[in-house]
């Protein structure tokens, strides 16, 4: 397979305006926007079939095809928060090749009508913020971005804006809110952003590296890009392969190769001596996998089928030397400190599951909590508003149920070795807060 | 995350369910009655709901309450059927399944959901339902409801999940309830009760946080029991949009605070202690002082401003132990000011008068009532027609009216009024009183352009601020503030004008002039003091509109300027022919809390009752002609709940009147200057619990003041001393009891003929909406030939002094624990800070103003807002301060601002 | 008329602008910000970001000055910032380190790493030294290629084994780069790292 958005990833200067225009860059925004009307492009991307490489995995041409035809004010967001535990692939897109992004989002913007964008992106990817906004002045310098771009009649501004630390802020309304200048809480759907999103106007939301695909998929048309991959999930697919393995880092996939190939092949297997023992698939929210389902084709339909999902495509393993109950506890306490408090089930929830895994690893627990966290999950899923908290229920339940035994016997092996006066008293869980003065 | 996957499981589970819920849905499901069902096909009014458990938040009918008819903005609703746990139920469509449910006798649990703070947030999770079709629950809260939709609200799978949400919810709750103020009262106690599994499996440590805390000196908070509903934020941010109570940190460890540990100190804040579902909020004067079932609730209205919130006192041995909001859509859409909530300590206050006292040299001692009242009758009689009698403030119709009959049937004098300088011109009264040009108050929230001129809301009908508020915000109304001073609704608007203090008239000729060429636009602005760019666009926003609405203060109709600034609204009324559109027209804020009754039961020297012309060849002098009488043609005053030292712009004027007046009677709750210094009888006055009678709202809502404590001390009724007075001089006014005062109204008023209190009953009754209306007397002339406005002075390096009244001010605020804090401090001066820096002063110097007519000190406040040129001077009553009062008086002058 | 606009009553909700003093380099930032987008209370969190730098954290005065500017209520300014990790209001030191120890990094030794930096700092996860060196663990950083890795005053930095947080903290007390070697910005992708021959797992403390 040949690399698409990572082709000559490492070309010395290749951030810069210069080096990206000499490869070719911006030419298929000009001849797209000196040939073709925007319903002409955005029909490319839906026969691309190109579905969202941020967690969801909607079909990109569907989603833009959603707003509202006509003039008013349309906004496109890109998403570029890439928070989930294990994920770093946009990273790499927008550090390396920063432009090949803002020729996608001006494309899209094309596409779906939109005339003001933004790249909300992590807070603490500080230096990338720095290549984008760079980037961003350059293409404005070079006529790419602004009114009237190149003359065609259509113009779409961009503002890179820089989160502040918050996982939630991924989630999309969440985003929404946040570049709102508010606290990240995700909204309630409907309306959904494509009818009324950021400023309550017509929004388009995806990733980075859906938009990174979007001047190759306008380049060599919708059709030439839909052959690659499988049939529903089409082109290629950056993985983040990190963990127990011997070479992690960034590969640029084509959809479909077994995951095998994948964390043996590229990432290069096991550590020396260790044995592979659960995998996250796509992040840490999604349920975990074992060696036995390393030859499932690493795509978004085959993944769901065995239970879990491709997700932000995000590969974790975890070998033999690491306990569970350890992934488990951080798992949970990862989402306990991202859920925002807005709904119940995930506050609360996430809160109390963490609780329940700590004294499970510090031993103080019995098989009966195992229940107790399982029946917890149950009562989260489904129920929150929005999935954060599915995200922490679905992979601790496929813990608990798929490594049951593990946890059990660590629960044995804690009690066999305390001694019944080592109980430490409960601890008060104390919020500060800024408060006024106590009353007498 | 992929959502495909989600969708596909939660697909499968939903296939399970849906049988499942086949069969509960006829096996366990209470079915409600037939008679529950509404089946007439034809029937569009819809049946009352049902309720079996009443929410303690909402209440859905087909009208909230107050309201007749729909405002004319309102979107019409057609009404569908749907299906509830397999009972088909007729409601109005589009609305939330929670309230839809309750057509149906269905009691969806809630915490978070509450209309009144905007769209719903579905946070809370409790409302969860199954619609046949959507695989994952839905919030009841969140989801409209639509024609043919079928909720089931009782299956295994929504209890489970509502048996999980109050699990969860309890998880970090104390369940303090024995000490709870909230408890016996409280929502989450009902709901955990209703709908949770009743047993708790957590043994994990609870959230502490420090008990109670201060938030303000009215509320204490509880973050424990905090439930994390979001509504008090919500209220702060999207009702009152003080934005000060705020949720900090996030997650688990979110909880509700200030900025640095502040105090939440906003005009409305002690709504949020209302609308707390837990004991997590409470009024720290009500803590521990009574419980639920000690109390009994006494529905009657608040008087300390026009906007005449409707209250619930809660009562404990005769005594009132807090205020609640006893919602009226049509009023208050059942919020209430702080000032109004705990108004009520000020009336256990050691400084109110509750005794008659009788003046002996230079003081007022305590006399017994009979002693006062043979003294006052005496005087009265002496006095006979040289009387006078002024009536303000909270003053009833029925006291009105009475008073009315006293001055003129037993002391032969027509010298009576409610107004604070001139006569009222007849045919501009009746002009602006006719029920075609005026509004409602749900009108005013539902027009789609208001322009409110000379007016701050939040200080002179606090209430209404929060109307606009949520106009703006929902429904899309766009709101012009033309006012001298920053408004606090300047961050609303669709536009904002500044005119010169005291030219509100010039800038209403203005905009007339740009609606029909009567006079030259740029010319009549700059006369005003105003940009004619925005005379233009105010202009252009009310021509625009299909439902404009004027909201103007009375106090324009007390400048130099005379009759003119009325006449100019008149005009425009006219140009914008708001008489021909439903909800389109005028409201004036009333200075006084019954401005508008006292001016309809006829207590005016020119205008007789209903507004019928006056008693011929015998008109009476108005408020400034007694002053200026006071000694000579007049010998006695009657002041009844008004003090004209500081109440009156010309108080310097009526400090030296009172000073020769032989006799002054007063009927005051405090003794303030003109009671205090010159009343030689005081009458105790009653106060907002303990009185019967009615007022007039300011859109023309009749509203019933009912007793629901014993009166204080040895304080009588008014409507009893006028008629014991009245007997002294040989007059029966026939009144033994307050409704036979109200009869007469009834009988003597055209415009209120055969009103009932049975017919005003909880919510009032707007006189324009009963036949009685067609009374109103036509004005000769309802248009107006007006000459060029006056201009306002040119500063020149001087400042035009303008004046306002904060809302924390009067003898409620001063003697109420709770706000005493707040009442305005030092007297202080807005600045611009252009004109801070061209002085050379900062915010807390101190300065002095320097008028034609004298001088007073200040401290200074730089304020971002405020247009160079302009000095805002917060005028407290209680200081009655009558330089300056002179210097603000009709046509302010202009000020020296010096170090 | 365009005057400035306060979303609310209470006279001292909002910071006048005449009362607080702002410095003007941060007042012109906030103001072009602030016209950045459609509705200029978007620029809530990179204003206060900015006042952040300046001051070094986010204190009361430094929360006052952008409400005066952006005329908002200081409460809904630390509402927001309380909400993301990467304010402070509390104050902090000259130097920050962010210890990733998510699942990538723990499955390769950031509690032993993160345990050494505190050794190295003299202070535990959430405190400030006395010499301003501010420690707190992290989540996911995005960076689990270069797992054990942290964030030091913005930088990214890893593979980080037990020795390399002795010298992170050296670094930084020197006021020098901090480990130059191990700068994520100065790696090549994947493919390209790992053919050029860097030893499999270098630096990975064993799970
Ligand atoms: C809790 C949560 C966190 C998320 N974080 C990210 C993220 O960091 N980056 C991202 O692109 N999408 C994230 N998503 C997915 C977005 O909500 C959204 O689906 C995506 O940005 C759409 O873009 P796409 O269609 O191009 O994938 C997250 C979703 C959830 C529920
Ligand atoms: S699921 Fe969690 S993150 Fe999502 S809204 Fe609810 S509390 Fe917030
Ligand atoms: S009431 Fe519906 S979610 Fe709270």
């Amino acid at each position: 397979m040949d690399e698409l958005l990572f082709q000559d990833i490492d070309e010395p200067g290749l951030n810069t305006i210069e080096v990206y225009e000499r490869r070719g860059g911006y030419e298929t925004l000009k001849k797209a926007l000196r040939e073709l009307d925007g319903e002409q492009v955005l029909a490319e991307l839906q026969a691309s079939g190109v579905r969202g490489r941020g967690g969801a995995g909607f079909a990109m041409g569907t989603k833009a095809g959603f707003l509202p035809k006509g003039t008013m004010d349309k906004y496109l967001c890109c998403n570029a928060d890439e928070s989930e535990p294990g994920t770093f692939k946009d990273r790499e897109l927008m550090q390396k090749n920063p432009h090949q992004l803002v020729e996608g989002i001006i494309l899209a913007s094309y596409a779906a009508g939109i005339n003001k964008a933004f790249i909300y992106i992590r807070g603490e990817y500080d230096a990338q913020a720095s290549i984008l906004e760079a980037a961003v002045r350059e293409a404005y310098e070079h006529g790419h971005l602004g009114e009237n771009i190149h003359g065609s009649g259509f113009g779409v501004s961009l503002v890179v804006h820089r989160g502040a630390g918050a996982y939630i802020c991924g989630e999309e309304t969440a985003l929404l809110d946040s570049l709102e200048g508010k606290r990240g809480n995700p909204r309630l759907k409907p309306p959904f952003p494509a009818n009324a999103g950021l400023f309550q106007g017509p929004t388009l939301i995806n990733n980075v590296e859906t938009l990174s695909n979007v001047s190759h998929i306008v380049k060599h048309g919708g059709e030439w890009y839909a052959k690659i991959g499988t049939e529903k999930s089409t082109g290629t697919k950056l993985v983040s392969v990190s963990g127990c393995v011997q070479r992690p880092g960034n590969y640029e996939i084509e959809l479909g190769i077994p995951a095998r190939e994948i964390i043996f092949g590229l990432a290069g297997g096991p550590l020396p001596g260790r044995e592979i023992k659960a995998w996250f698939p796509g992040g840490s929210s999604s349920p975990l996998l074992t060696p036995d389902e390393f030859d499932l084709p690493y795509d978004f339909d085959s993944i769901a089928g065995a239970g879990s999902m491709l997700g932000s495509g995000a590969i974790i393993v975890i070998d033999d030397s690491v306990s569970i109950v350890d992934v488990a506890l951080r798992t949970a306490s990862f989402y306990k400190h991202e859920s925002c408090g807005k709904c119940t089930p995930c506050r609360e929830g996430t809160n109390w599951t963490t609780k329940m895994l700590q004294r499970v690893a510090d031993g103080d627990a019995t098989p009966m909590d195992l229940d107790l966290i399982a029946g917890v999950q149950q009562q989260i899923m489904g129920n929150c508003l929005c999935v954060l908290g599915d995200a922490m229920a679905m992979p601790v339940s496929s813990m608990v149920n798929k490594f049951r035994d593990e946890f059990e016997a660590h629960l044995e092996a804690a009690r066999a070795s305390r001694t019944p006066l080592a109980d430490a008293p409960a601890k008060l869980d104390l919020v500060g807060g800024l408060v006024p003065g106590v009353i007498a | 995350m992929n959502d495909d996957v989600k969708r596909d499981e939660a697909t499968a589970r939903a296939g399970d369910v849906a049988d499942q819920s086949g069969k509960s849905s006829v096996g366990e499901t209470v079915r409600p009655g037939e008679d529950n069902v509404v089946t007439d096909q034809a029937a569009v009014a819809i049946e009352e709901p049902r309720l079996q458990y009443q929410s303690p938040f909402t209440v859905v009918d087909a009208l909230p309450p107050g309201y007749t008819k729909k405002p004319a903005g309102e979107p019409e609703r057609k009404i569908i059927s749907f299906t509830i746990d397999g009972a088909e139920v007729r409601a109005p469509e589009g609305i939330m399944l929670v309230d839809a449910a309750k057509y149906g006798g269905v009691e969806i649990p809630v915490f978070c959901y509450e209309p009144k703070l905007g769209a719903p947030v579905g946070a809370c999770r409790m409302c969860l339902v199954e619609i046949e079709g959507i695989p994952k629950l839905q919030t009841a809260c969140s989801t409209p409801v639509r024609d043919g939709m079928a909720v089931i609200t009782k299956s295994p799978r929504v209890i489970e999940a509502q048996n999980g949400v109050v699990e969860f919810i309890l998880l970090n709750h104390p369940l303090d309830c024995p000490v709870c103020d909230k408890g016996g009262e409280c929502p989450l106690q009902d709901i955990s009760y209703g709908w949770g599994s009743g047993k708790s499996r957590t043994t994990e440590p609870k959230r502490h946080f420090e008990k109670p805390v201060a938030l303000s000196d009215g509320i204490a908070i509880d973050r424990e029991r905090c439930i994390l509903c979001y509504r008090c934020v919500r209220f702060s941010q999207e009702v009152s949009e003080d934005y000060q109570l705020v949720l900090l940190d996030r997650g688990a460890g979110a909880h509700v605070g200030t900025f640095d540990g502040s105090q939440y100190i906003a005009p409305f804040s002690g709504n949020v202690i209302e609308l707390c579902p837990v004991g997590a909020l409470t009024s720290r004067a009500y803590r521990f002082r009574a419980r639920p079932w000690d109390i009994e609730q006494g529905g009657s209205v608040c008087t300390l401003c026009p906007a005449q919130c409707n209250v619930s006192y809660t009562v404990r041995d005769d005594k009132v132990m807090r205020t609640l909001a006893r919602d009226n859509n049509a009023v208050d859409d059942g919020w209430l000011c702080d000032k109004g909530r705990f108004a009520y300590q000020a009336w256990e206050s050691e400084a109110r008068i509750t005794t008659p006292l009788v003046r002996q040299g230079d003081k007022l001692l305590p006399a017994r009532w009979d002693h006062a009242l043979d003294v006052a009758a005496a005087a009265l009689k002496k006095s006979g027609e040289r009387t006078a009698a002024l009536a303000g403030g909270a003053t009833t119709n029925e006291e009105a009216w009475l008073l009315r009959r006293l001055m003129l049937e037993g002391l032969n004098s027509p010298h009576i009024d409610s107004r604070r300088g001139g006569k009222l011109s007849l045919d501009v009264a009746r002009t602006l009183t006719q029920p075609a040009l005026t509004v409602s108050v749900p009108d005013i929230e539902w027009a789609d352009a208001v322009l409110v001129l000379d007016s701050e809301p939040v200080d002179d009908m606090p209430i209404l601020d929060l109307r606009l508020r949520k106009g703006v915000r929902r429904n899309g109304m766009k709101l012009a503030i033309a006012t001298p001073r920053p408004s606090s609704l300047d961050a609303n608007t669709a536009l904002v004008a500044r005119y010169a203090p005291g030219y509100a008239g010039a800038f209403a000729q203005a905009v007339q002039a740009e609606l029909d060429g009567s006079g030259d636009v740029d010319d009549y602005a700059a006369r005003a003091g105003a940009d004619a760019a925005d005379v233009r666009a105010v202009a252009a926003l009310l021509k625009g509109a299909e439902r404009p609405v004027i909201l103007w203060s009375e106090r324009m109709l007390y400048t130099t300027a005379g009759a003119a600034p009325a006449q100019a609204l008149c005009n425009i009324a006219d140009r914008l022919g708001v008489g021909e559109r439903e909800g389109a027209g005028l409201m004036q804020i009333p200075i006084q809390a019954n401005g508008r009754g006292l001016r309809e039961v006829g207590f005016l020297p020119n205008i007789g009752p209903g507004l019928t012309d006056g008693q011929p060849g015998r008109t009476g002098m108005s408020s400034d002609e007694i002053a200026a009488a006071l000694g000579s043609d007049i010998s006695a005053l009657i002041t009844v709940n008004v003090d004209p030292i500081v109440e009156y712009p010309n108080g310097r004027t009526w400090a030296a009147a009172l000073a020769k007046a032989p006799t002054v009677i007063a009927f005051s709750t405090w003794l303030d200057p003109a009671t205090a210094l010159h009343a030689d009888v005081v009458f105790p006055a009653e106060v907002g619990p303990e009185k019967e009678g009615t007022v007039t709202h300011p859109d023309g809502r009749i509203q019933r003041l009912r007793q629901t404590v014993e009166r204080a001390g040895e304080v009588n009724a008014g409507w009893w001393v006028v008629g014991e007075l009245a007997k002294r001089l040989g007059l029966d006014l026939g009144v033994k009891i307050a409704n036979q005062a109200t009869a007469q109204i009834a009988a003597g008023v055209p415009i209120y003929e055969g009103i009932t209190t049975t017919e005003i009953g909880g919510t009032g009754v707007r006189w324009q909406e009963r036949g009685a209306a067609s009374n109103l007397p036509a004005p000769d002339a309802t248009t107006f030939l007006l000459e060029a406005p006056p201009a306002a002075p040119q500063p020149n390096g001087r400042l035009r002094l303008g004046d306002f009244k904060s809302l924390w001010s009067g003898g409620e605020v001063v003697n109420a624990a709770t706000l005493r804090a707040l009442a305005s401090g030092p007297r202080r001066v807005e600045l611009s800070p252009v004109d801070g820096h061209r002085l050379g002063v900062a915010s807390g110097d101190t300065v002095t103003l320097k008028t034609e007519s004298g001088e007073l000190s200040a401290l200074v406040a730089l304020r971002d807002a405020v247009p160079a040129g302009a000095a805002f001077l917060m005028t407290d009553e209680r200081d009655g301060n009558e330089a300056l009062r002179a210097a603000l008086a009709g046509a302010p002058e202009l000020i020296e601002v010096v170090k | 008329m365009s005057v400035p606009r306060e979303v609310t009553r209470h006279e001292d909700a909002i910071p006048q602008l005449a009362d607080v003093n702002v410095p003007d380099e941060l007042k012109t930032w906030i103001e072009q910000r602030m016209a950045m987008y459609p509705d200029p209370k978007s620029a809530t969190i990179p204003c206060l970001m900015q006042a952040q730098k300046l001051h070094g954290w986010l204190s009361p005065d430094a929360v006052r000055q952008v409400a005066a500017v952006m005329r908002v209520t200081p409460a809904y300014l630390v509402s927001v910032a309380s909400f993301y990790d990467m304010f402070e209001l509390q104050e902090r030191g000259r130097h920050t380190i962010y210890m990733c120890t998510n699942i990538s990094c723990m499955l390769r030794g950031a509690d032993a790493v993160m345990a050494e930096l505190e050794a190295a700092v003299g202070v535990s996860d959430g405190d400030v030294s006395d010499d301003g060196i501010f420690l707190r663990r992290f989540e996911c950083l995005g960076a689990c290629d270069i797992a054990p890795m942290a964030s030091v005053d913005g930088v990214y930095v890893g593979p980080l084994t037990v020795d390399d947080a002795k010298q992170l903290v050296e670094d930084l007390r020197a006021e020098r780069d901090v480990l130059p070697a191990k700068h994520l910005t100065k790696r090549p992708v994947a493919a390209t790292f790992w053919s050029g021959g860097a030893p499999a797992g270098s630096g990975a403390g064993e799970a």
